[in-house]
């Protein structure tokens, strides 16, 4: 039993030539994917993935459908979400800066007045313009993006891992 | 003579031609981005990303690096409070001067009687050893041990870079680089002089007329060169002395701007011209051209062999100093050795 004593690491027996050999195949799989590159990156701003029907995105108000019951406002755990007065009425204001985009505040409106849109690549300048008012609010957000998106699936290949496919 | 005859004589007068124009400094510049736009670019092919692309899609990002460099150039340069600030400017530029130094005496093509574009000068580069004039900015007989000599110049300077900047990280890397410098210059040193003794020779250009590529007469001095060369320019997997998970840049930690952009250079610079050293000892030089054309060959196969030794990049991680240290001690210096007796013997039975 006390023979088996376990050597420091730095002095085990390699073989110089197996380390050789294990060099060389290292480079040769660099030289064969460099030969033949298999890429997934996502070359984003041209192409995109087409997002799942229940993605939550930015959140959008419908005006004439809220009644004013602060639920949004109460459920909301990061306080993105207040309540402001317009002419009269109560309306929820968000701010885009502390939103977690967890959804509770769509989960709860009782009379589904609010609703996720499936946009997220969105930028902003100021943080001024990260809180949405309720006029702001009321509609879809549009991304002001000119060129052309191709949109596109991903696939598991055997092969190559990941493919993009484009989506029709 | 006329003035134009004069002014062609003095362009392509081969200390001023070799060492600026042609396989010299604008050649130099254009293969430092080149090699780190191809560095960049084969990390990300094996990597399975993209690399750089936006700048110039067509040519694949390409004028990504000119960007950057352009950005380093337009930065501030800050210089430390407790800094000699004489010195601190000096560093850079010194190492760079030194990295490029042992190009002068590299030849890169030899000169014939007549026909060629250099035959002018061919008496003021005549070289008594092959009877055939010699391309290189300085010409001596024992080139080969001026190269050496001149290389061995390089980590004095990176240790006193290291030493004015007034940083611990600086400090550091300097330290990782006297231990790696001694054990890279042996290999070297080693691979060298078992192809002199294989060639009976201490000069390149003999060795390369000799016509037989030195990585077939002595593979192993070659393997043990190449990992040497690996090393002194600090390519990857021997990237230690500016490791940057570790050390931020390691000597050149706490420059900044365009300072950053002298303090890079080097290294590749070095590596470029290991590659024309690697080129001439073993890979056939110019043979079969002469002349021009002759140094275009070398200078493309020194390209080949930079690219080659950039690449290691995408294959390898970073070795740590003990790592290092002990592959070149326990592995390569042993294999050095026998590279020499190795050329010793090949050298009496086929190099007569």
């Amino acid at each position: 039993m006390d023979s088996v004593k376990k050597e420091p690491k730095e002095y085990k027996k390699e073989n110089p030539i197996g380390l050789f050999g294990d060099h060389l195949n290292a480079i040769a799989t660099g030289l064969k994917y460099f030969a033949k590159p298999q890429r997934i990156t996502l070359k984003y701003p041209e192409e995109s993935i087409r997002l799942p029907t229940g993605y939550r995105g930015l959140i959008r108000l419908y005006k004439d459908v809220c009644i004013g019951c602060t639920l949004c406002a109460m459920i909301c755990p990061a306080d993105a979400m207040k309540m402001m007065t317009q002419e009269g009425k109560k309306l929820p204001i968000i701010n885009y800066g502390r939103c977690v985009f967890c959804g509770f505040c769509v989960d709860i409106c009782p009379v589904d007045a609010l609703k996720e849109t499936g946009v997220h690549d969105v930028a902003f300048s100021n943080r001024r313009d990260l809180i949405f008012d309720p006029d702001k609010f009321n509609k879809n957000y549009d991304v002001p993006f000119t060129g052309v998106v191709r949109k596109v699936r991903a696939e598991v290949d055997e092969k190559k891992g990941i493919r993009y496919v484009p989506d029709s | 003579m006329d003035f134009i005859s004069i002014l062609r004589f003095y362009f392509f007068y081969p200390s001023f031609f070799d060492i600026i124009i042609f396989p010299g400094l604008i050649l130099f510049a254009v293969i430092l981005l080149t090699a780190i736009w191809f560095e960049r670019k084969a990390a990300a092919r094996v990597q399975m990303r993209v690399g750089p692309y936006y700048a110039s899609k067509r040519s694949g990002g390409f004028l990504q690096l000119v960007a950057d460099a352009l950005k380093f150039v337009f930065s501030e340069m800050i210089i430390p409070d407790q800094v000699n600030p004489t010195l601190f400017v000096l560093a850079p530029a010194l190492l760079l001067m030194i990295s490029i130094l042992p190009f002068a005496v590299v030849p890169v093509s030899i000169i014939p009687k007549s026909g060629s574009i250099f035959s002018p000068y061919f008496h003021d580069f005549y070289d008594p050893n092959i009877g055939m004039g010699v391309l290189s900015g300085f010409f001596t007989q024992y080139n080969l041990v001026l190269v050496l000599a001149l290389e061995a110049i390089y980590p004095i300077f990176i240790i006193f870079m290291g030493w004015v900047t007034n940083n611990r990280f600086a400090i550091l890397g300097s330290v990782r680089e006297t231990m790696l410098s001694v054990s890279y210059d042996v290999l070297i040193f080693m691979a060298t002089v078992s192809l002199a003794l294989e060639f009976h020779t201490l000069d390149i250009a003999q060795i390369v007329q000799r016509g037989i590529p030195g990585i077939l007469a002595n593979p192993f001095a070659a393997l043990v060169f190449f990992i040497g060369m690996l090393i002194g320019s600090s390519r990857f997997p021997f990237d230690i002395v500016e490791a940057e998970t570790e050390l931020v840049v390691g000597p050149a930690t706490e420059y900044s701007g365009f300072l950053f952009v002298i303090t890079m250079a080097p290294a590749y610079i070095g590596n470029f011209i290991y590659s024309f050293i690697f080129v001439d000892l073993f890979l056939g030089g110019w043979l079969p051209f002469t002349g021009l054309p002759g140094a275009a060959y070398t200078a493309l196969k020194a390209v080949i062999v930079l690219f080659f030794s950039v690449f290691m990049r995408s294959v390898y991680g970073r070795y740590r100093l003990d790592q290092a240290l002990r592959g070149s001690w326990k592995y390569l210096f042993p294999l050095s050795l026998f590279a020499l007796i190795f050329g010793m013997v090949v050298g009496f039975l086929w190099i007569a």
